[in-house]
């Protein structure tokens, strides 16, 4: 992937409020795991904080002669993602989401989510939208 | 000396082309970015003035005098100094044969007024033409045929072509067959392809286009120059995984393909790791590359499922001409003597490929010379010869170049050594290698004086930042940044790596700096005469073949086809003498009313694309004209959308047609 901001940005809101959502349905409805309104708050929470994190990326991103993204740094960013979310619920709780967040289930709804993510960026988005590789995956 | 007459002759490679650049110059010479900073005079000497285009150099960047008999160069403060021999120096006596590293461009510094120059060279590049009956490069054929200028009547192309516009009625006054089509693409190559594929995908039927060209296989050119060049059916080729030529969406791509015939052929291991390569390439991993043979295959069952066969015809393409009804006139030549004959189209797309083969002008001396066409070869030619002779005989050959085609050859000699241990390997570079092109906070990696980049421009260039980059960048802008990002390089192979490598410490394998003076035939072969740094003196190498390796030319003048159309219609030329395009690739000055040109391939180098003459580049230039063909509403052309992009997807897989 050779994205850009604004085709990071695009490509984040569009995955994680299709694919990350019904992943997420059957952990909100208590079909997996305890249930709950807080893997959507959790859900959220990821694309928003990814959102700034796109930015550092992209600066990254800069330093790479091919100024590309392969999939291994995204599941690495993806990673670093988790850990800081879990982060601040454990540290300081965010609104929606109790400082007792199960991480065993928030861990199995994210890489989920994760692999869902990175699939479809990598199939059903290419099929859907031909422009989408060919602009830094803006698909607007 | 005298230093009012003394000249330096300055050689540097473009870093966009490849082409050689070398000005004989009096001292003294100022070098930099904006040719407006360097000063005009020093000292009441006039300054030869000369423009590096890259953003590494500084508006006026360095200075090369004369201080008491001494060339000296000096750096005038520039942000990222100069390198002479590969030593950062701000002031510095240069001995004849030195090289100055400015920014990307490595120079190399002779004295014009202490060498006598033998009979030189023909200066500036020369080349090798295709053959328009045969299709194949032909090193006897000459100049191109100068378009006619005035035609007379019974000629062809008709006298009518000396007008601007040709009336309809005139073309079928001449009895020659003339046939109206809403589409036509000229050269039916794979840049032809894969405009006809979008247009079909689009929704335009079989029958409403033509495509025009020497050979039905739309890869045949292809294929050839990758044979000759070293490729075979079963090596790998210099693509991207998802650059798909038979498939716009590039998914499946080449990689999941071969992964699930490994799956299905119990190969698990190998799954795998093609798997882990296009994850992690290119940092982690090296770069996953198809197999040429698999490529090839694809097209084939693409150009069935197309009706390729019902949109190709013969056609050698002499002439185009804008009609007066707002379409486009095609005069072509069929088989056979005197066959000639007239298309109509409303949208025309050129993809003619590379106009001709460059050639090293001291190689093209040579055989001018002794009309020795077996020992002296270009990498593109068919040379197999110099192989079987090898492996029976064994002897030395000379690769001149530096990227992907000189690592093929260099793994081919590899493994005629292997049949033959009595091979020897000289590999002359003009000038060392000692770092790679920088861009922003980004350098590129050199190994052994090879630079390596996965494709031919950085990834980023198809579809990301670097595309968007060039394509708002002005003109000037994309001078320079093209000269950042250009340069040959070759892939970061591990087999390649280590063939050098092992070369190197076995001995057989050699790598030589130098400006060459002249090749001459000599009893125990050929000899290329080299000037040493530090005028020590001529250095002389001796091989049984030298090869090419330096690269394809695509100047418009170099196609009769393209300079007939730039002179009759006043076109514009870019800085590298290629066609200039609008960013969807369309001719904006051959519009015609409703009729328009677009163009894709190799003879747009230079502009708001870089990676122009790759499948996926391809892929994107016919993307972008079929877009705004479907915007402008021709006939039958439907814009893509999510739900008629994914019937269209279905039909690509389960082989239907479009
Ligand atoms: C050795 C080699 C390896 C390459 N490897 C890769 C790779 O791995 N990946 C990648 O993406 N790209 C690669 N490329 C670059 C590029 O994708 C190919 O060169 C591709 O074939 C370019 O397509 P084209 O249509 O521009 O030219 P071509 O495929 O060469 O087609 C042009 C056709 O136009 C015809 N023509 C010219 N003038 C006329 C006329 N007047 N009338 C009628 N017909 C005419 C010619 O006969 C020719 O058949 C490679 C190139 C070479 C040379």
């Amino acid at each position: 992937m050779t994205p850009t901001l604004l085709g990071r940005w695009q490509t984040r809101i569009l995955l994680f409020s299709t694919v990350g959502v019904l992943i997420t349905l059957p952990f909100g409805m208590g079909i997996i795991g305890p249930g709950g309104a807080v893997f959507f708050w959790v859900l959220l929470y990821l694309a928003l904080f990814g959102l700034g994190w796109d930015i550092f990326y992209q600066y990254l991103q800069k330093l790479r002669w091919d100024s590309d993204w392969p999939g291994v740094l995204q599941l690495l960013a993806g990673i670093w993602e988790a850990v800081f979310v879990a982060l601040l619920v454990k540290i300081f709780g965010l609104p929606g989401v109790p400082q007792d967040l199960s991480l065993e289930w928030f861990l199995l709804n994210y890489s989920f989510v994760w692999l869902g993510v990175y699939v479809a960026s990598q199939t059903i988005m290419r099929i859907l939208f031909p422009r989408w590789r060919f602009r830094g995956g803006q698909w607007l | 000396m005298n230093s009012s007459s003394m000249q330096i002759r300055l050689t540097w490679e473009d870093l966009t082309t490849g082409e050689s650049r070398e000005p004989t110059l009096n001292v003294p010479v100022g070098l930099g970015r904006e040719f407006s900073q360097i000063p005009t005079e020093v000292n009441g000497r006039r300054v030869s003035r000369i423009a590096l285009n890259s953003v590494e150099v500084s508006r006026f960047h360095a200075l090369i005098d004369l201080e008491q008999n001494q060339v000296v160069v000096i750096d005038q403060n520039s942000s990222n100094g100069i390198f002479i021999n590969g030593q950062r120096q701000t002031r510095s006596a240069i001995a004849n044969g030195d090289t100055l590293q400015i920014g990307p461009y490595q120079i190399t510094v002779t004295y014009a007024a202490i060498t006598q120059q033998p009979p030189s060279p023909p200066s500036g590049n020369s080349q090798i033409l295709f053959n328009p009956d045969t299709n194949l490069p032909d090193p006897r054929l000459n100049q191109p045929a100068p378009a006619p200028v005035i035609p007379t009547s019974g000629s062809f192309p008709p006298p009518s072509f000396a007008d601007v516009q040709v009336e309809v009625q005139d073309l079928y006054a001449t009895g020659l067959p003339v046939d109206e089509i809403d589409y036509a693409t000229i050269g039916a190559g794979l840049g032809s392809f894969v405009w006809v594929d979008f247009l079909r995908i689009f929704g335009v039927k079989a029958e409403k286009i033509a495509a025009l060209g020497i050979e039905e296989q739309p890869y045949a050119r292809y294929k050839r120059l990758c044979l000759n060049s070293q490729i075979p059916l079963h090596e790998r080729l210099r693509s991207n995984s998802d650059s798909c030529p038979d498939n716009i969406w590039g998914w499946p791509s080449y990689a999941l393909r071969e992964a699930w015939h490994d799956f299905f052929g119990g190969r698990l291991g190998e799954m795998l790791r093609k798997l882990w390569q296009v994850f992690a390439e290119p940092t982690f991993a090296e770069t996953y590359t198809p197999r040429a043979g698999n490529v090839f295959n694809s097209i084939d069952r693409e150009a069935a499922r197309i009706g390729w066969n019902q949109i190709f015809r013969y056609a050698r393409v002499r002439a185009i001409r804008k009609t007066t009804d707002g379409r486009y006139a095609i005069a072509y030549s069929r088989m056979g003597a005197r066959n000639y004959a007239f298309i109509v189209a409303r949208y025309v797309h050129l993809a003619i490929g590379y106009p001709a083969i460059q050639f090293l002008p001291d190689l093209q001396a040579y055989r001018e010379k002794t009309d020795d066409f077996k020992s002296v070869v270009n990498a593109y030619e068919d040379h197999n010869h110099v192989y079987q002779h090898l492996e029976s005989n064994g002897g030395t050959v000379l690769i001149r170049g530096r990227g992907i085609v000189a690592s093929r050859i260099v793994q081919r000699i590899y493994e005629a050594r292997q049949r033959n241990q009595n091979i020897t390997l000289l590999h002359l570079m003009r000038s060392a290698k000692p770092q790679g092109n920088k861009y922003g906070s980004a350098q590129r990696r050199v190994e052994n004086h090879y630079e390596f980049q996965p494709f031919n421009w950085p990834k980023a260039a198809w579809g990301g930042e670097l595309r968007a980059i060039l394509e708002k960048a002005d003109p000037q802008q994309r001078q320079s940044l093209l000269a950042d990002w250009g340069g040959t390089t070759t892939a970061d192979r591990s087999d390649w790596r280590r063939i050098v490598a092992e070369g190197i410490r076995q001995g057989w394998y050699k790598i030589e700096f130098g400006e060459v003076e002249r090749v001459e035939r000599d009893p125990d072969g050929v000899v290329t005469y080299i000037k040493e740094k530090g005028f020590k003196g001529e250095m002389r190498l001796l091989a049984n073949f030298i090869i090419d390796a330096t690269g394809l030319d695509a100047k418009a003048k170099c196609s009769p086809l393209l300079d007939d159309l730039v002179s009759h219609y006043n076109l514009p030329l870019n800085h590298l003498g290629r066609m200039v395009v609008a960013n969807n690739f369309e001719l904006v000055e051959m519009r015609n009313r409703s009729g328009r040109m677009y163009a894709a391939g190799a003879s747009l180098l230079g502009g708001p694309y870089a990676p122009v003459d790759s499948f996926l580049g391809l892929q994107y230039a016919a993307l972008r004209s079929v877009d705004s063909l479907a915007v402008d509403r021709s006939p039958a052309t439907h814009r893509l959308n999510p739900i008629s992009s994914f019937s269209q997807w279905l039909k690509w897989a389960l082989n239907h047609s479009p």
